[in-house]
């Protein structure tokens, strides 16, 4: 990886003296959620009627959002003089909460005013604005006809607008104190990552040397035996894992340690097992006696290819995330292919794409400077075009997976969109690895695929929470009552496995 | 020196880990790891003080039992009026005696 002129520790402690404040740099790839481009209108009214957290919804604020920065900081020299500190930290941590209208930080003003022109009233008594996407929806509580109010009044305690007046605020306060601690915890988290602090969470281990066993019983093992510095305080470890969730989860469904074991008590099935042992022959490769010198010459495998289909804000994360992913498999090597119509979400600065040409002739963003283990590919496509077109063919269940990260397959205002490709996807007969904001989006999920299928998929992981989910909340900003995280769910699927048999006549 | 740096007597800097605080205690995160496996090594580890005392317990009482028998019975002759003259050469005649 980047050699560091500093190490990491003496740049911590150079920086944390003083409190020094890290350059705000632009946004290479901020985990943010804007786009620059208008998408179409007919995606523009589905996006907004679907209830997803903001950074995998397309905002209609076109301020981006930044995040300050934690990439490297190579920019910052110990030597030099200390800044005023008062001017350089916004906001210190014992002053986290503040009401989004009257937040220190004009970055969190800005989105208050977004929640405030989008989001409706969940009161009843209004008329409803669409139609209900899960059960515990606040439009399927509307019964009224009073016209739909945008939100105004913010609640002291929680500081989010979620209501249009004092009134409704006060009448429906019950249905509120369910929320109201998580909204709390999600301003604080908020106002955190604009507080200028320093993030030593935010500083990824490299790989170590291949003996040192990771341990995937949860988070904090995990970042123990992985080497990660430590991370004691609650509200870092919500901001770290916010991001590393998208590697880990992948990882720890594919590493042969994963806490998803077959058995009675386990989660995977038989052709889980059958799958993933496939993908663990090439991820686990024995020894080859490889060296650098001539003799050492070995012949290679072809990398793991993980497609990651309807990519939206995980193509954006920063590279040193999803590098942490060719770090638990030591000597693999790994194609990460982002595909998806939104797959260059929130990477503005990477525009125009390539021409097309014969020997790219998708127009995709191809990153291999990443580490010598690791390729990056993004394609702005559907699925069903790169398919057709055979441009991945043949499809190997030893080298290839498929992952989608909460895709919404049976959400009502996405799943027509999948309808095309999940034949193609059970085809492919490579495991599909699929995640869900909530329980109820991942049964729906399933539901949908089983009805599609029409019986040609089978099981690989019993759905159920995921160890390795974000532990930080995210708010919607289009409608602030829908609080979601990252990979809540995990389970996975593939095409129906046909076994031969002896044919038996007829009636056999 | 930075007062987070910690110095050996040469004034050389000691490693830290980061999951340990400045006075050598574990810290949350340490903590928080070690929860899976901490009430199983304690019972683990009671386990094996156990056996070890209870084997203890059972040697003490092997040697009590197989102590020195009552031989309040037999006279025990008196020593002899003269020592003899050369120990050496009648104990290794004695001894090579005996090994035959």
């Amino acid at each position: 990886m980047a050699s560091k002129s500093i190490c990491s520790r003496c740049l911590r402690l150079a920086a944390s003296t003083p409190t020094r404040r890290i350059p705000q740099k632009p946004q290479q790839r901020a985990f943010s959620s804007t786009v620059s481009k208008q998408p179409s209108q007919e995606r523009r009214i589905h996006h907004s009627s679907r209830q997803k957290a903001p950074e995998v919804e397309a905002q209609r604020s076109h301020v981006p959002q930044d995040i300050p920065p934690y990439t490297t900081n190579l920019g910052q020299q110990p030597s030099r003089k200390h800044e005023d500190s008062s001017e350089r930290t916004l906001l210190q941590p014992n002053n986290l909460f503040h009401p989004f209208t009257t937040s220190p930080s004009p970055q969190i003003r800005r989105r208050a005013a977004t929640i405030r022109q989008n989001a409706y009233c969940p009161h009843p008594d209004h008329q409803p604005t669409r139609s209900p996407i899960a059960p515990h929806d606040t439009e399927g509580r509307k019964a009224g006809v009073s016209p739909p109010a945008h939100v105004r009044h913010e609640c002291p305690d929680c500081g989010i607008p979620v209501s249009c007046s004092e009134e409704h605020f006060a009448s429906d306060y019950e249905s509120h104190l369910e929320i109201c601690d998580t909204l709390r915890q999600i301003n604080e988290d908020d106002h955190d990552l604009v507080s200028g602090r320093f993030f030593p969470e935010f500083e990824y281990p490299p790989a170590r040397f291949e003996e040192a066993q990771v341990n995937m019983t949860n988070w904090d093992t995990l970042l123990f035996s992985r080497g990660f510095e430590a991370v004691n305080a609650e509200r870092s470890m919500r901001q770290v894992t916010r991001l590393l969730t998208y590697p880990i989860t992948v990882g720890s469904v594919l590493h042969e340690l994963s806490p998803y074991a077959f058995g009675k008590e386990g989660r995977l099935t038989p052709e889980g097992l059958r799958s993933l042992s496939a993908l663990r022959y090439t991820l686990h490769p024995p020894r080859t006696g490889a060296g650098v010198d001539i003799k050492g010459l070995r012949p290679n495998p072809p990398p793991v290819r993980l497609f990651i289909l309807g990519a939206r804000a995980e193509s954006s994360l920063p590279r040193e995330v999803w590098v942490q992913l060719s770090h638990l498999f030591p000597r693999v090597s790994f194609h990460l292919i982002f595909i998806g119509p939104e797959s260059m979400a929130n990477r503005d600065d990477e525009f125009p794409l390539p021409p097309r040409t014969p020997s790219n002739p998708f127009g995709a963003i191809v990153e291999d400077r990443l580490g010598g283990q690791m390729k990056v590919s993004t394609y702005v496509e559907y699925f069903h075009t790169l398919y057709e077109a055979q441009h991945f063919a043949p499809f190997d269940p030893y080298f290839d997976a498929i992952i989608l990260f909460h895709p919404g397959l049976g959400h009502p205002a996405s799943s027509h969109e999948w309808s095309p490709t999940l034949p193609q996807l059970l085809a492919t007969k490579i495991p599909i690895i699929c995640t869900g904001y909530t329980d109820y989006d991942m049964q729906r999920d399933i539901a949908w695929v089983k009805k599609e299928a029409k019986g040609e998929m089978d099981v690989l992981l019993e759905p159920a929470e995921n160890r390795f989910r974000s532990l930080r909340w995210d708010l919607n900003d289009l409608d602030p009552g829908d609080v979601s995280c990252g990979n809540w769910g995990v389970w996975g699927f593939r095409g129906k496995r046909y076994e031969t048999d002896e044919y038996r006549g007829r009636d056999g | 020196m930075r007062p987070s740096q910690r110095l050996g007597i040469l004034g050389n800097r000691i490693p830290q880990s980061s999951y340990y605080d400045q006075h050598n205690r574990p810290a949350a995160a340490l903590y928080r790891a070690r929860q899976p496996y901490l009430v199983r090594n304690a019972v683990t580890g009671v386990c094996i003080v156990g056996f070890v005392a209870a084997v203890r317990g059972i040697d003490t009482w092997t040697i009590k039992a197989i102590g020195q028998d009552d031989f309040s019975d037999i006279a025990v002759p008196d020593a002899p009026a003269q020592p003899p003259h050369t120990p050496n050469a009648s104990a290794g005649v004695r001894s090579a005696g005996s090994a035959q």
